[in-house]
């Protein structure tokens, strides 16, 4: 899997190269890009999210569904192994489980306005919010595009290493998380109405 | 004979000055309340006074775009927290909480509650794994993922949810903000408590120096402004306030006063002769009350001299007078019987206030009582050897004048003044929406603009005055901290039950020895804890090897020496104290409830709570009761004291009416006004009665062909009106009403006193 996404990374460099006059002239880019998230419409996904951690003998897999209705509300209703749903609703998270309902204010702690802007700000293509937070670049192409988020604070770095989300036109394919105590966490994003 | 009486003056004077030297003196509010105040009352005024609260210091700033106002609030803390002058500077950033989530983390295992021997056994560690697995795949994974080595037990959560009295404000830009992000905001802690005004002035300035370092310092900071709240920045504004408005306007009280009595006198050395009355009892007041009571009360001090402005008097009616040719000691024999009287009133008025449960009261009652004893005896002893050989006052005649014309015309001054007096009455009786002042902080000094900015900023930093607080005593600080714990299931009932939404126990930050010791017991042994986990990660997907962490710290803290005071950050230990403090031989607990929603339900459980706002209505209703009963001892006192001195019911009468009609008109007058009835306007009403009293004395006694005396009572009246028509400018609460009633009070009393009082023949 990973050679494939690295021979993918290749060939995606390669096309950048042979193409680039043509890309010059439609200059496609972070600005374009945002633009074309900005004006995906709400919808709904299913997620297959793997986790490893040094403190884990196995990785943890989990599935379920993901919902957006743009531009503040997000839905991730885990149905395996545990149900379990998290809402951000503007500002508020609201996480109900097997411990009980927890509700913060993103605003209270900067490591979680960091990872939910993360999704959030990119979901709405809103890069202002997303660089408060993170350094951003950009590679792929419109087709099939990597966001790298580098955290700037010092609380969020701490916390993550880096973010990088994947995508295909105006779709988030795969969102992948590197956080500093050496866990990971991969969740593969499919549109609920494919096949 | 002359050098005698000179002797013992200067004798008494300097061992008078001496006293005053040593006093200690006290700015603390709690020792104006009644000293029979309950036990909830003491510790809530010591805890306004000394407590954590009391070393707040409430920052805001404004006037840049919110990144900037961020970077402002973090250079600013950074600066401060080097300052040996602050325990604590919280902006929001991560060092904000830095002292008390190491304590918490590093004392995790002493700390929580829910350490028990089940907790570390197979079973226990086998279903707290279970919980940590759900929770890693859950959005709180992330956070829990770095501290799941340390803590799979999952101690450390519920602890610092303990210990966060309520959330703070949001964070922007790793700063605490406004929620319209036009303030950043900080909490900051002085090491000095708001009483100690030098340190808290110096504390404050550090503040202002910092920030204007940091503005200067920043990039498109330049319109930054700083906003500063809180008890010590009260004080330190009031005792500013009260040191600009006292010096300028009794320096204009002086020169106006002055400058009637120059045209008077015509003599500097009277001039300054007219003081040493008034001086002398100042420090001979000084003096008793520092004896009695062991201490002098700032508010005595302040205001006990505009109590025995009556003494500048004496010095006046001695000096006015005296007739061309006349001896100053051939004057004072003649006067001397109505000056002493009329003194003797104003003590018997004063000796009411002795019996006041305020200890403030008190101070004042005896303060005035020793200041007027001295000062008449200056005037009786002192003064006369020191006038000047033939001094009389040239310019006085003059002044008579007004007073003649009211006597020539005394007929229609007579139905102007009962006209007057009844629609006074009237006015009174229809007075409808209260003639007190309910509000106890309109007693206070601070103005009403920086009330509000302290109310909107301890409501966006989320550190509102408590209302609710559940007290108790122990008769040392162990049990106290037992019965804290012990108070634990039955507040969180409470807080299930949506009661209430949060409290602080002494016992979450400090469990007592008892509690830390059975937690250590609780903890396992090493190679049991390792056997224990090992047997519990079975069959789930954990590396145990991670977990290391785990057995080295419950291994440290089994074997840790226990917590005590000396544990605690500074922060910590203000914050422990305010909860738990010394009252005499007891330890007092004092838990604050927060968001009290059904105080009965709290009395059903069977906690004693203090209602703060229902104590202060309650000193508010004594407060008032008081002043009426003062008011009316006092009276009845005076009239006493008249009888004894006149031995005529009749002359009792002509004193008694023309005073108790200015006091009416004057209380109406004040109404109209929209003025609320304060105490310190009822110590007024027993000023003008003092002050008046020797007026009508003077007018009672005087003969026709004597413009002299009515000429001493206008230079008299208008020195007083000057000085106390002046201290109504005053943006001091106390100073402005006292002012206000007694320059009315004492110019209608001259007024009934020259139409009342003055004998028939006069006129």
């Amino acid at each position: 899997m990973i050679s494939g996404l690295k021979l993918r990374r290749v060939f995606v460099v390669l096309c950048l190269l042979a193409a680039s006059p043509a890309q010059a002239q439609t200059a496609w880019g972070l600005p374009q890009l945002m633009q074309s998230l900005a004006q995906t419409p709400s919808g709904s996904a299913n997620f297959t999210e793997r986790q490893t951690s040094p403190v884990l003998s196995a990785p943890l897999t989990s599935t379920g569904t993901l919902s957006f209705i743009a531009p503040n509300y997000l839905r991730k209703t885990t149905n395996a192994p545990a149900q379990e749903v998290f809402t951000l609703d503007h500002d508020q998270v609201t996480l109900t489980g097997g411990s009980g309902t927890h509700v913060f204010q993103i605003n209270q702690d900067p490591r979680i306005a960091g990872m939910v802007e993360a999704i959030r700000s990119t979901l709405t293509g809103d890069l202002p919010t997303l660089q408060q937070y993170y350094t951003v670049t950009l590679s792929g192409d419109s087709s099939n595009w990597q966001l790298h988020l580098l955290p700037k604070g010092d609380a969020l770095t701490r916390f993550l290493r880096a973010v990088t989300i994947t995508g295909v036109a105006n779709h988030i394919t795969s969102i992948d998380t590197a956080s500093a105590d050496g866990s990971d966490s991969r969740m593969n994003i499919t549109p609920a109405d494919a096949p | 004979m002359r050098r005698k009486p000179l002797a013992i003056w200067l004798a008494l004077l300097a061992l008078c000055g001496l006293i005053a030297a040593r006093s200690s003196y006290r700015t603390d509010m709690g020792d104006f309340l009644p000293h029979s105040a309950s036990l909830a009352q003491q510790v809530l005024a010591g805890q306004v006074n000394g407590g954590a609260a009391s070393h707040i210091v409430l920052v805001a700033i404004k006037g840049a775009p919110t990144p900037v106002l961020a970077t402002l609030s973090q250079s600013l803390a950074t600066q401060l927290r080097q300052q040996p002058e602050f325990l604590d500077v919280l902006n929001g950033d991560e060092d904000s909480f830095k002292a008390v989530q190491n304590y918490v983390w590093t004392n995790r295992y002493l700390l929580s509650p829910q350490v028990s021997a089940a907790e570390f056994s197979t079973t226990g560690l086998h279903s707290a794994l279970q919980s940590d697995l759900s929770l890693l795949g859950s959005e709180l994974g992330m956070a829990l993922g770095a501290s799941l080595p340390s803590d799979p037990t999952g101690e450390i959560f519920p602890l610092t949810k303990q210990l966060a009295s309520g959330p703070g404000p949001t964070t922007q830009n790793g700063a605490w903000v406004s929620a319209d992000g036009t303030a950043a905001l900080l909490l900051v802690h002085t090491k000095a408590a708001g009483f100690d005004l030098d340190s808290q002035q110096q504390a404050l300035v550090e503040i202002r120096a910092q920030f204007a370092k940091a503005r200067t310092a920043s990039p498109g900071a330049g319109g930054a402004i700083l906003e500063m709240s809180g008890p010590g920045v009260f004080a330190v504004t009031t005792r500013d306030t009260t040191k600009q408005d006292v010096s300028r306007l009794s320096m204009l009280a002086l020169l106006g006063a002055a400058g009637l009595l120059a045209f008077a006198y015509r003599s500097p050395r009277v001039l300054l002769l007219g003081l040493l009355p008034i001086a002398s009892g100042a420090f001979a007041a000084i003096a008793a009350v520092s004896l009695a009571f062991g201490f002098v009360h700032g508010i005595t001090l302040g205001f006990g001299v505009t109590l025995i402005g009556e003494s500048l008097d004496y010095a006046i009616y001695l000096f006015t007078q005296t007739g061309r040719g006349e001896q100053g000691s051939d004057t004072l024999s003649r006067i001397w019987p109505t000056l002493r009287l009329g003194a003797l009133t104003s003590i018997a008025g004063f000796c009411a206030m002795l019996g006041s449960s305020f200890t403030g009261f008190a101070q004042l009652g005896l303060f005035s009582i020793a200041g007027l004893v001295a000062a008449a005896a200056t005037t009786r002893f002192v003064l006369p050897n020191l006038m000047p050989q033939g001094f009389f006052a040239p310019g006085a005649e003059p002044l008579a004048r007004p007073v003649q014309f009211l006597l020539r015309h005394k007929h229609g001054a007579r139905a102007a003044l009962v006209t007057a007096f009844l629609a006074a009455i009237i006015a009174l009786l229809l007075h409808r929406g209260g003639m007190w002042d309910t509000n106890l902080l309109n007693l206070s000094p601070i103005p009403t603009a920086q009330q509000q900015l302290d109310n909107t900023l301890r409501r966006q930093l989320g550190v509102s005055d408590q209302r609710y607080f559940a007290v108790f005593k122990a008769p040392d600080e162990q049990r106290a901290l037992q019965m804290s714990e012990a108070l634990a299931p039955k507040l969180n009932a409470l807080v299930t039950a949506q009661v209430l939404s949060g409290f602080d126990l002494p016992s979450a930050i400090l469990p007592s020895d008892q509690t830390q010791r059975a937690r250590q017991a609780a903890l396992p042994e090493a190679t049991t804890l390792q056997a224990n986990f090992a047997a519990a990660v079975k069959g789930l997907p954990f590396n145990p090897q991670a977990f290391v962490p785990f057995f080295r710290d419950v291994a440290a803290q089994k074997s840790a020496p226990l917590l005590t005071q000396a544990s605690l950050s500074p922060a910590l230990a203000l914050q422990f104290d305010s909860l738990l403090t010394r009252n005499g031989p007891d330890w007092v607990v004092i838990i604050p409830l927060h968001n009290v929603t059904n105080p009965a339900a709290i009395t059903q459980a069977g906690i004693s709570f203090v209602d703060l706002n229902q104590q202060s209505d309650r000193l508010l209703a004594t407060f008032q009761n008081q002043a009426v009963t003062l008011a009316v001892a006092g009276s009845l006192a005076i009239l006493l004291i008249l009888g004894f001195g006149l031995r005529s019911i009749r002359r009792v009468a002509a004193i008694a009416a023309p005073l108790a009609i200015a006091v009416t008109i004057t209380a109406a007058l004040l109404t109209l006004g929209d003025a609320k009835l304060s105490i310190f306007m009822v110590a007024g009403f027993l000023l003008i009665i003092a002050i008046g009293s020797n007026y009508c004395l003077f007018f009672e006694r005087s003969a026709p062909d004597q413009p002299r005396a009515a000429a001493s009572i206008v230079l008299a009246n208008l020195c007083t009106v000057a000085a106390y028509g002046l201290l109504s400018f005053s943006r001091i609460p106390v100073l402005h009403d006292i002012g206000l009633t007694v320059a009315t009070g004492t110019f209608l009393s001259l007024i009934c006193g020259a139409i009342l009082s003055t004998p028939k023949a006069a006129a």
